[in-house]
């Protein structure tokens, strides 16, 4: 997915990627990146939580007017108060 | 406080363990950068989503799909509840509950209301879920195509959600 982005941008469409995993993001190394700390699949934040998916939704946004230089991964100030680990094949957590 | 998942190591130690041959990462080392002029609030925005989500009206996605380039068109007026997940790769128990967790497409709505954007495009979008190893048809095939549609709708902006 991270591909699809270079190529949109290569044809002039702006792209910011919401990613949960870092090492991961880093290594196709988007455009622009929000690394959100959260569990993968939670990317703008937890279910019902409107404000929180509403901010990240927002920074997201501005990370197309803020970054200047292609392979920019910006850290979303967050901290997901239950723990999450690794979770291969659909197991759930908890 | 989580410490972020080494998801590359927890992957490679996953899948060898299920006797898989090792997965070659694509590792770029630099990344192109388009520069937009156009305001927030002049700006077509659309979404992408790789985590499994489809229409309930559509079938399912193949949780374990390998080299899947199936890409879904979702009206940008679609309900949040008229949809489904299936993808082994995450746990998706949230994103079942609220749809706006992976694929926040009622929130883009409110933001175009808004004004904070110029519109939502047409058509949202839901594919290129992960393990693809044939990554040069994305490259020549898949993606050229994907960023076709894209420009049909006029689109600005795409955000990705990739999980």
């Amino acid at each position: 997915m991270g591909l699809v982005c270079r190529l949109l941008e290569e044809r002039g469409i702006a792209t910011t990627y919401v990613a949960t995993g870092r090492d991961l993001a880093s290594l196709v190394n988007p455009p622009r990146c929000l690394f959100v700390n959260h569990p993968m699949g939670n990317n703008f934040g937890a279910p019902g939580d409107r404000s929180m998916q509403m901010e990240i939704l927002r920074t997201a946004l501005s990370l197309i007017y803020t970054v200047g230089e292609g392979g920019t991964m910006v850290e979303y100030p967050t901290n997901w108060e239950t723990p999450f680990r690794f979770l291969p094949a659909g197991r759930r957590a908890g | 406080m989580n410490q972020p998942i080494k998801y590359v190591d927890e992957l490679n130690e996953y899948y060898g363990s299920l006797g898989h041959p090792p997965y070659q990462w694509t590792i770029n080392d630099s990344a192109p950068l388009y520069r937009l002029d156009r305001p927030l609030n002049e700006c077509t925005v659309s979404l992408l989503t790789s985590g499994g989500v489809s229409r309930t009206c559509e079938l399912p996605f193949d949780p374990d799909a390998r080299n899947d380039h199936r890409l879904d068109e979702v009206a940008n007026g679609t309900p949040e509840d008229d949809f489904q997940i299936h993808d082994s790769y995450y746990d998706h128990t949230d994103a079942d509950r609220d749809i706006n967790c992976i694929f926040p497409l009622q929130r883009l709505r409110e933001l175009a209301e808004d004004g904070e954007i110029g519109a939502l495009a047409n058509r949202l979008w839901s594919g290129f879920m992960g393990r693809i190893y044939n990554r040069s048809k994305v490259l020549e095939e898949s993606g050229p195509a994907f960023a076709e549609e894209l420009e049909r709708d006029g689109v600005d902006i795409l955000i990705a959600a990739p999980s």
